[in-house]
């Protein structure tokens, strides 16, 4: 994850807000920028193979003049990032990744899994409880304030429920539950 | 004058109470930290989908006008600016909430913005007709260079380095040709089944400009960010409208320039109101005032924030190429509503369109009275807790894009192009060029096919596309934006390694 030595730094400016509050020192390594555009040059070569490759260029005469900058800027990037140029983004710096990791397996978790088979509401329910709880600072072991996020919950899904099924009268699909 | 018999339709008891709704929760929404105005328009749109096209979008022209204007709360208060937009404003108005004229500096704030916003409303009336009916000469060839026009500005202007800016309008573009090709019906890089029926817009703007939102704001993970909130004393209304209109030429300053770059397509909100504020101090008598709570910085700074508003809209219903990421979904609310703003707008939906743009003017009125209303209930909209704020943005989201078409496809789109966009802004991609390639890659597409097809049956399409003036035009626009970001860029390198020189020296 980490390339250089200022790339322990964005986990500690991270709080706040984001990149604008991060201080100018903290920008992304010369590794991990190169894997970055690495990986965009991957798609484009990919998009460039699609619309070349083809029996009838009509649908593609678009894309092929579009993969062409795709490839040449995303080379550019790469090119840059390799010599430590083009140093923009704070970058992910390790501890970052940890305090995110819980939030994008919910978020991941609710919308591929737990929708469909729970019910769009159940699922919200939980992933909701579930992303508040992990990241709430008030302290987990007192009644008072799981009964905070239990309201918190419920209040919400509640009025989501108002407003989408009720309100715009939006048909969502239904699990095992709600 | 065709768009005083257009009145009558925002005047109604729907529209009024849609209006204050709209203006209302546009200022809550501007005020919470973390809540960018582009989201919550983006937000919002899954809300129009059953209201006629005219009050949908007052709805959201409402809550973009407001959002600008609230997100000037959290600036002065907190110190943190609500959006982008607010940045200057927190220069000279936190340290006025700091010295306890906070109240003061509000309702300065909303008055000035309500007369900046009011010039740029006017504007947007009596240029927008004009440019439409000369846009009406435009053939492909134009349309596409204008698209690409959109594209590149936004890609230079609004990010650090002109190749990843432009490399994110590309991949914009070409998440805009997933799907079926719109001559053929020919289906194009389809990996898996979710994508058959294409990227839709909604579902893409509420991923890109919410899901990365949210991640941030899990950064800190369990940390409870200390805020200091500043105090909202009592203050004389009319004290403080005597004191704004007595900034003429801050006013003037601020209007001006946020009209100007209101107009410049893709320059957006982001850069009116600092711009405003420097050119302000430097033609101020007091300009050694300025950042230690001088009233006159937030004068110039917020005029100019919403002076932008009216005009970003005129490239955008004129040609359909917005003028800031929010203009941009605003676009994609009157695409999913069969609206196509372009030249014939005036001619096709000229009461949608004239309506849409008079409310626009209402807004500014009743943005300025609510504004004033509920600066003190604002303040506490403020201490809305990361994580309700992101656990409940994630779940709305959710509803919302699978409410555009009823499809959990659009969900998983939503979802996957989101948190991909959170990486690619740590490393230096911003949405917006993303946002606008995806929204112009239809209209670019579609003129350059054309455009091919005309050029062969005339003398060739090299030449179709790249002579005649206007071509000529807008190819030099492209390229001077392109050259203008350039030289930018290597100033700003330049100055930055002077001043580490200097510091290790």
């Amino acid at each position: 994850m980490t390339g250089k030595p200022e790339d322990a730094t964005p986990a500690e400016a991270a709080p706040e807000s984001g990149p604008e509050t991060a201080p100018a020192s903290a920008v992304a390594g010369r590794v991990q920028q190169s894997v970055a555009a690495l990986i965009i040059l991957a798609v484009a070569c990919w998009v460039a193979i699609v619309s070349f490759d083809v029996e009838d260029p009509q649908p593609y005469l678009f894309p092929q003049l579009l993969s062409g900058f795709m490839v040449a800027l995303s080379l550019m990037a790469l090119l840059r990032a390799l010599r430590g140029k083009n140093r923009t983004g704070v970058g992910i710096g390790g501890r970052q990744f940890l305090n995110i990791a819980a939030g994008l397996a919910v978020m991941l978790v609710y919308v591929f899994a737990l929708a469909e088979w729970l019910g769009f509401y159940g699922a919200a329910f939980l992933a909701m409880l579930t992303l508040y709880s992990l990241y709430d600072p008030q302290p987990h072991d007192s009644v008072r304030t799981w009964a905070v996020r239990l309201a918190v919950t419920v209040g919400f899904v509640a009025v989501i429920y108002v407003v989408f099924a009720l309100g715009l009268k939006v048909q969502t699909p239904q699990g095992i539950l709600f | 004058m065709e768009f005083l018999d257009h009145f009558g339709a925002v005047f109604t008891w729907s529209s009024m109470l849609i209006l204050c709704a709209g203006t209302i929760g546009g200022l809550l929404l501007g005020a919470t930290p973390g809540l960018s105005p582009t989201m919550a328009v983006a937000l919002l749109i899954p809300f129009t989908f059953h209201m006629d096209p005219a009050q949908g979008l007052m709805l959201l022209g409402a809550a973009y006008t407001s959002t600008v204007a609230g997100g000037a709360v959290s600036a002065i208060l907190l110190n943190i600016p609500g959006a982008p937009a607010n940045i200057a404003t927190a220069l000279d108005g936190n340290v006025m909430a700091r010295k306890g004229a906070g109240a003061r500096a509000l309702q300065i704030c909303f008055i000035s913005s309500a007369i900046g916003g009011v010039l740029g409303i006017l504007v947007l009336i009596f240029l927008t007709p004009v440019l439409a009916s000369w846009a009406l000469k435009f053939g492909p060839s134009h349309l596409f260079w204008v698209a690409i026009l959109g594209v590149t500005i936004i890609g230079t202007l609004d990010s650090k380095s002109v190749v990843k800016g432009l490399l994110a309008g590309c991949i914009g573009l070409w998440i805009a040709m997933i799907g079926s090709d719109s001559i053929q019906g020919v289906e194009r890089f389809i990996f898996t089944e979710e994508l058959e029926g294409g990227v839709h817009i909604i579902a893409a703007l509420i991923g890109l400009f919410a899901i990365p939102q949210v991640i941030e704001m899990l950064e800190g993970g369990r940390k409870d960010p200390r805020r200091t909130v500043f105090e909202v004393r009592r203050a004389n209304v009319w004290r403080s409208a005597l004191e704004t209109v007595s900034k003429v030429r801050a006013l003037v300053i601020g209007g001006t320039v946020g009209t100007v770059i209101g107009l410049i397509p893709g320059a957006g909100g982001q850069i009116a109101g600092l711009v405003a504020y420097d050119q302000s101090r430097r033609f101020s008598r007091n300009s050694a005032k300025y950042g230690t709570g001088e009233s006159e910085g937030v004068v110039a700074a917020e005029s100019a924030n919403n002076a932008m508003v009216g005009p970003s809209l005129v490239p955008l219903l004129t040609l359909s190429v917005p003028g800031s990421p929010t203009a941009a979904v605003l676009l994609g609310g009157l695409l999913i509503h069969g609206i196509f703003p372009g030249p014939d707008l005036f001619q096709k939906h000229a009461a949608v369109a004239f309506s849409f743009i008079n409310s626009m003017l209402i807004g500014q009125i009743l943005m300025l009275v609510f504004g004033l209303a509920i600066a003190g209930l604002a303040a506490k909209v403020i201490e809305v807790k990361p994580p309700i704020l992101a656990s409940a943005i994630l779940v709305l989201a959710v509803f919302g894009s699978y409410s555009v078409q009823n499809s959990m496809a659009d969900v998983a789109i939503m979802l996957v192009l989101g948190i991909g966009m959170y990486f690619l802004a740590r490393y230096g991609f911003s949405p917006a060029p993303l946002v606008l390639g995806i929204i112009l890659g239809p209209i670019a597409e579609h003129n350059y096919v054309q455009g091919r097809i005309i050029g062969e049956a005339q003398d060739g399409i090299a030449p179709y596309f790249l002579t005649g003036w206007l071509n000529i035009l807008l190819i030099a626009l492209v390229l001077l934006s392109l050259v203008y970001s350039i030289v930018s860029e290597i100033r700003v390198k330049r100055q930055e390694r002077a001043a580490s020189a200097e510091a290790a020296s």
